[in-house]
């Protein structure tokens, strides 16, 4: 870790891009922090229906008693610039924790594969059958019931009960039932656990099945909303980092060094944490920077095909989507997609000289 | 890496060099925004489906557009219509020239065994089945191969419309064998089809179904002035001109029957933007339903009017909102009316229509000048009027909001908004909708729902408001189905729960008047209750924003589907 | 390693049922509401035929398509639920039943209450008064509005004063004996072999796919016809964005790249921002418009052309056709792609072998292709392989834009219209895709990694 911090201040000093892009990054903090108690003339969600589709910057229209829209205003006269402001917000809000809950799955998910393959992770056979045990038991009372009861409007109470029955009695599976279990010698035995397979599987179906048809069985239980677009967005963006994490592990799993590490007897964590892990990073941190530039303006996209968004989440992507009705209004465009533009070049920026002197260390 | 990038480049600017696509002049282009489903005579669904299938077959009447008035098709003359009892008895006689593409003659056993393919079991005629229910039998008359008339059971105004709606087919292509000719009408249309025919109707169906009547081009020859050419899935579908065709010769007293363009092509393209483009690169003559925002530029564009003309015919959509009075706090007819007070139906029209609308007091439209109600006028977009409505209707406005006592507990006033996800224009109304409830004081929720979802949630009477379009004619006004207390129930038409005892009187009063002053006075007092109850606010009737090439004249632009008459083109000397 | 892969391909097909198995059951969840077949529509003034006679086509409609049979061999559904619900028509009142069923958990009592508010309103049809009552009983499921209504009923009613009694009666009766959260218990019905993924099942292995619901086409044709609308169109641009990635990554990487580093990083990040279908519409608006340059036509995939064009003429109108479309879908795949590929090669340049090449004083060119790219692909690999499954599925916004009948727009429109058979079909054909290039991709590493190794056991 503190050669981690002393490469930053090393790049810092040299480097004046990585500079900026730091500022920037730490400005565009400050503003998410900030923004609420900053003098906007207009909140994002107000509507000027008088001063729909004006373009920015129209100095002439500007009165005492009317602030000016600087950078203009979108079809139903919502104020560009508080949006691109708000809009920024959104993105460290949600789609930051959505790209990183997505990262992170995806990397334990892909390590898992590829470090145990199909045979070198054993489990007994009690402990096997008790997990085999318990995913339709947690699939039925931490799916089928929770959705039942949003469908068919059952009181709170039914939907804690289920939920609370969905992990206790995993719980109590592998607790009570797998101990008992082995008393006897057949399931004391340790077998295999095809952790390679079970992941590329679940790869397998979860790219498989369109995203589209996922969120609109979602969106037939609960109305839409930003948990259950982010839910879904985690549910089916982890397999991609999972795949390429889990190449790369496999490589890493056969280099000298790493097979020296394993006779000296590293723990399993260890091993991870040191050799493979800033090995996989490169990879993985480029994923997650293009994932994001992506997820930062999905709204749009999803508004392109007709899946409902919560009309009142202020993000770029919403404002960008005004384009469609109507083309000449560039600057719906230019301003919330300029500003995630220079916001993900920092983003790439950084990554980019901090990856680069990782390079320098590893063997 | 320099050598491809010139080679690209090189590339791009051969390609600059080639033309555009070339065009032949008598060819009429038109935009389609996604394929027919089928072009099936019998079980079409879509509004292109129906346009198509015009230029192919032809009903009994149709719609002429230059006027908006129903005129004779296939037939010769207007139904004579008589009433006896319960059962009403419409009698045709079918146009002596008329011809299939064959030569025979068009006759009434063709009109007989089209409604045996509407009515059999096991055919893909659902979506029409319901529609021709009311028919249940025909009589052929002896001596006119012609003539035929149809017995249809009880009767509604609509009636006539609809037994003249319907494409009838060859009976020589549709069923060679004579399946059907030993089943008859009556049985089919009370659903007991002799279980000896059953093997019949099985095997005609099985034909009837299959691929070939749905898109090959030997199945789907009528007596329109066209035929199919070509349909390239998701790219076009073309028809071309038949060469000789009976409705050439019969002059003035037809002119509505019309097949100018040598050749139609519909083109698939289901982005508006990109369609707006192609317009103006010349690759269409046709584009509807143009973007509010767009259109009102294009209206501008000195270089596109010299090439497009524009049209803005009053159309029959009619926007509203619904508000559901089966609720406890929407029961008082004073809350519904404090939030048609607070739908600020100008806004609307100038923001979200661009202008493009014309704002409405009820379900008539007002460009059906003899029903519609002048007298009142639209609600008013009036904060304080819609609280003293609310405080009149025994709310009381504390820090959050608006309570009342409701058989004992006490509720807040919230409004959740259902509409359909992708629309953007009742997206936008409703979030206008919800800035003006603000300042009354009322939270407002929206959510964008998939479309049979909302329909279920709609059905099931899930909802608090939900905005919607209806789309209608200048020609039946009957609103019993979709305002009757009768059809209130789960999924039922009336969704809002409108009605009484005496507003189901008076649409059965409208149904039964049998001049058009006394229908008026009905119509007008059903639109007086409609505004006093604001179950239904109405918000507008659309504008439809038709381009369409100069070169062509006689282009029939109207407010009715499909706004234009695309075979009455005639391209400028 | 040939074990292992013959084990893996022996593993495509039980893996293709599984997943075809669990979208056919996901799929029917998705709600069918009254939009199915377009039959129950009710959004015209005046209606074409009864709401009765609608529903009575609605469930032909459904008998003849197979919907109205259970969906699998057995069902798991909560203790409170009885097994025959789904013959229940219409869906709102299955609906409401279930929500009966749930609330109190004693399905007899729930039926006996509802057929007593049926009768009973039937019965009192007429009477404006009590509707809102009945509207409550129709819709409500809490027990005091339950009772509230009832009991307002056998008071106001006095014609029909035995139903509306046994109405209460029933009534009372389901909310006394309520049995809260004992419902929520599973139990499992069977249904035997007359079922929804029983027939497709047995049709798909006598090898029929099943036709669309909507244009009775055989679905393998329609899912042909979709993708080889679109297939040349992918290939082309991901042969494109794939030799344009490794050659910028390789003048990136040199030691003299840095300029190029400087202008292209930024650059491709700046494109990869910009939206899928921002990035279309301004290439149209830029290279098809009359307004910039008209260089392409706008839309489409060549209009019907002369026959007996020479072949090159034909090739130069499709191209010209393509050309947008391939240059979109270029520049938004190129930025993730290149900036992957120079990653990998730039970890490779601080390798021992990299450095062992230069010290023996090789061309940099050389080392590059030669040593530095050999090692570099692991990464790579992972993502070609993603863009074979992409050749069958298609690219939806640039078909809905540049209005190209692809795969991407056939599900979508198959999506809205519940068009199960074309949904499996697709669906099915992804996967299969999808399963064969992670098997290829994993063969690819060891061969470009030999010291990878699978087991077989």
């Amino acid at each position: 870790m503190n050669r981690f911090l002393s490469d930053i201040v090393r790049i810092w000093q040299l480097r004046w891009a990585f500079r900026l892009a730091l500022i920037y990054l730490f400005l565009f903090l400050l503003l998410v922090i900030l923004l609420p108690w900053l003098p906007l003339s207009f909140q994002p969600n107000d509507l000027d229906l008088g001063q729909a589709f004006q373009p920015p910057f129209q100095w002439a229209n500007v009165t005492s008693a009317t602030p000016l829209h600087w950078l203009g205003t979108d079809a139903l006269g919502r104020d560009v610039l508080s949006n691109t402001l708000f809009g920024a917000r959104t993105a460290v809000l949600i789609s930051l924790p959505v790209m990183l809950a997505t990262t992170v799955i995806g990397l334990v998910l892909g390590t898992a594969a590829g470090f145990y393959a199909d045979s070198s992770g054993k489990i007994s056979r009690a402990s096997f059958s008790g997990i085999l045990l318990s995913v339709p038991v947690f699939l039925y009372f931490g799916m089928y019931v929770p959705s039942q009861a949003f469908l068919l409007k059952l009181p709170p109470a039914v939907l804690l009960l289920s939920m609370g029955i969905a992990i206790l009695a995993p719980f109590i599976l592998m607790k009570v039932l797998v101990p008992a279990l082995k008393r006897a010698t057949f399931f004391t035995k340790q077998v295999p656990f095809p952790a390679d397979q079970v992941v590329l599987r679940l790869i397998e179906v979860f790219t498989s099945i369109p995203r589209l048809v996922i969120i609109l069985v979602l969106a037939s239980f609960m109305p839409p909303s930003v948990v259950l677009l982010s839910f879904i967005l985690v549910l089916t963006y982890w397999t991609d980092t999972a795949r390429l994490t889990r190449a790369e592990t496999l490589r890493v799993k056969q280099l000298p060094y790493f097979e020296a590490a394993v006779s000296a007897g590293a723990s399993t964590g260890g091993l991870l944490m040191r050799h493979a892990l800033p090995n996989i990073l490169a990879p993985v941190i480029v994923s997650f920077i293009f994932g994001l530039a992506g997820l930062l303006a999905l709204e749009s996209t999803l508004s392109f095909l007709g899946i409902g968004v919560p009309a009142e989440l202020v993000s770029w992507g919403r404002t960008i989507a005004g384009i469609r009705a109507n083309t000449s209004a560039w600057w719906l465009v230019v301003f919330p997609g300029g500003f995630l533009a220079l916001t993900v070049l920092a983003l790439q920026t950084c990554s980019y000289y901090i990856l680069n002197a990782m390079q320098h260390h590893s063997p | 890496m320099r050598k491809i990038s010139t080679l690209l480049f090189g590339l791009l600017l051969l390609l600059s060099f080639c033309s555009q696509p070339q065009r032949v002049p008598d060819e009429v282009r038109v935009r389609f925004s996604a394929d027919p489903e089928t072009l099936n005579p019998v079980n079409y669904s879509d509004a292109g489906a129906i346009q198509i299938i015009n230029l192919l077959f032809h009903s009994l009447l149709s719609v002429d557009l230059e006027s908006d008035g129903l005129k004779p098709a296939l037939a010769a003359s207007m139904p004579q219509v008589e009433r006896k009892d319960s059962l009403t008895y419409f009698t045709y006689t079918l146009r002596k020239e008329a011809e299939w593409a064959s030569g025979a003659p068009v006759t009434a056993e063709d009109v007989a065994f089209t409604l045996k393919v509407l009515k059999a079991p096991l055919v893909n005629n659902e979506s029409i089945k319901p529609q021709v229910e009311f028919i249940q039998d025909i009589i052929l008359d002896k001596e006119d191969p012609r003539k035929f008339t149809l017995l249809c059971k009880g009767y509604a105004p609509e009636m006539e419309l609809l037994t003249g709606d319907f494409f009838i087919l060859p009976a020589y292509l549709f069923d060679p064998a004579g399946l059907l000719k030993s089943v008859s009408v009556r049985t089919l249309s009370s659903g007991s089809a002799e279980p000896d025919n059953n093997g019949r109707i099985k095997a005609f169906a099985e034909r009837f179904n299959s691929t070939e009547s749905a898109k090959s081009k030997e199945m789907l020859q009528g007596s329109g002035g066209y035929l199919l050419d070509s349909w390239v899935p998701g790219q076009y579908i073309t028809l071309k001109r038949k060469e000789s065709w009976w409705g050439k010769e019969l002059g003035n007293e037809a002119a509505h029957l019309t097949a100018n363009p040598a050749r139609i092509s519909f083109q698939i393209i289901p982005d508006n933007t990109t369609a707006l483009l192609a317009l103006k690169n010349h690759q269409l003559d046709v584009l509807e339903n143009i973007a509010v925002a767009e259109f009102r530029q294009l209206q501008q564009d000195k270089s596109f009017l010299e090439e497009y003309t524009l049209h803005t015919p009053n159309g029959y959509e009619f926007v509203y909102a619904g508000l559901n009075s089966r609720l406890p706090k929407f029961s008082d007819k004073r809350t519904r009316q404090a939030i048609a007070h607070l739908l600020d139906v100008n806004s609307l029209i100038s923001v979200v229509q661009q202008s493009q609308a014309t704002p409405t007091v009820g379900i008539v439209p007002p460009s059906v000048k003899k029903f519609y109600n002048s007298e009142l006028t639209p609600y008013k977009h009036n904060v304080q009027k819609a609280k003293q409505l609310l405080a009149a209707a025994g709310w009381k406005q504390e820090k959050d909001g608006w309570y009342k006592n409701i058989s004992g507990t006490k509720e807040k006033l919230t409004i959740d908004i259902v509409h359909r996800a992708g629309s953007t224009g009742y997206q936008n109304s409703a979030l206008i909708f919800q800035q003006s409830a603000a300042k009354a004081g009322i939270p407002v929720t929206i959510q964008a729902l998939d479309g049979s979802y909302l329909s279920q949630r709609i059905g099931s009477h899930e909802f608090d408001m939900f905005f919607r379009a209806l789309s209608g004619n200048p020609f039946a006004f009957n609103f019993k189905p979709l305002l009757h207390t009768s059809a209130a129930g789960l999924d039922g038409f009336n969704t809002t729960g409108f009605g009484n005892a005496q507003t189901d009187k008076l649409l059965d009063a409208i149904n039964a008047a049998r001049t058009d002053e006394e229908k008026a006075l009905h119509l007008k007092k059903l639109q007086q209750i409609m505004q006093e109850e604001a179950t239904l606010i109405p918000l507008y009737y659309l504008k439809e924003r038709i381009a369409i090439h100069k070169r062509f004249t006689n282009t029939k632009v109207s407010g009715l589907e499909p706004n234009y008459d695309v075979s009455a083109f005639l391209l400028k000397n | 390693m040939p074990g292992y892969l013959f084990k893996r391909l022996v593993l495509v097909l039980p893996m293709l049922w599984l997943i075809a198995s669990l979208f056919f059951l996901l799929s029917r969840l998705l709600p069918q509401g009254l939009g199915a077949g377009n039959i129950l529509k009710g959004d015209e003034q005046y209606s074409k035929g009864s709401k009765e006679s609608r529903e009575r086509s609605y469930r032909q409609y459904l008998h003849k398509t197979q919907q109205d049979l259970p969906l699998f061999y057995f069902s798991i559904h909560a203790r409170a639920e009885p097994d025959t619900l789904y013959r229940v028509y219409p869906e709102s009142e299955r609906l409401h039943l279930r929500r009966l069923a749930w609330k109190y958990g004693n399905w007899p009592l729930v039926s006996a209450y509802y057929s007593g508010v049926k009768q009973a309103h039937t019965l009192a049809a007429q009477q404006d008064q009590l509707q809102p009552h009945f509207e409550a009983l129709h819709t409500s499921t809490v027990a005091p509005a339950i009772l509230a209504a009832a009991s307002s009923i056998a008071e106001a009613d006095q014609e029909n004063a035995f139903q509306t009694a046994i109405l209460l009666r029933n009534a009372k009766r389901m909310v006394e004996h309520r049995q809260d959260y004992l419902g929520l218990l599973p139990t499992l019905s069977w249904n035997g072999s007359k079922n929804q993924y029983h027939n497709w099942l047995t049709e798909v292995l006598q090898g029929n796919f099943g036709t669309s619901y909507r244009d009775h086409r055989a679905v393998p044709a329609i899912l042909a016809e979709a993708i080889g609308n679109t297939f040349w169109l992918l290939i082309l641009s991901m042969a494109i964005s794939v030799v344009l990635a490794f050659e910028l990554s390789i003048l990136m990487v040199r030691q003299k790249g840095r300029k190029w580093r400087r202008l292209f990083l930024p650059v491709l990040f700046l494109t990869d921002s910009i939206p899928t279908f921002v990035l279309a519409l301004l290439l149209l608006v830029l290279l098809a418009s009359p307004a910039f340059l008209q260089l392409f036509p706008v839309y489409g995939m060549g209009y019907y052309s002369p026959a007996g064009l020479p072949w090159h003429e034909s090739l130069a109108r499709q191209v010209q056709f393509m050309a947008l479309p391939v240059l979109c879908l270029t520049l938004a795949n190129l930025p993730y792609l290149t900036n992957q590929v120079y990653r990998s090669l730039a970890t490779t340049g601080n390798e021992d072998y990299t450095r062992t090449a230069r010290a023996k004083g090789l061309s940099e060119t050389r080392i590059i292709r030669k040593h530095m790219l050999r090692n570099a692909w692991l990464p790579i690999i992972t993502l070609l392989s993603d863009f074979l499954p992409a050749l069958v599925a298609g690219a939806l916004i640039i078909e809905t834009i540049f209005a190209i009948p692809g795969v991407g727009r056939l599900l979508l429109t198959a999506v809205q219209a519940r068009d199960y058979p074309v949904m499996m079909g697709i669906v099915v054909i992804v996967a299969l895709f999808k399963m064969l290039s992670h098997l290829v991709a994993d063969a690819l590493y060891s061969l470009a990694d030999p010291r990878i190794r699978y087991t077989s056991s």
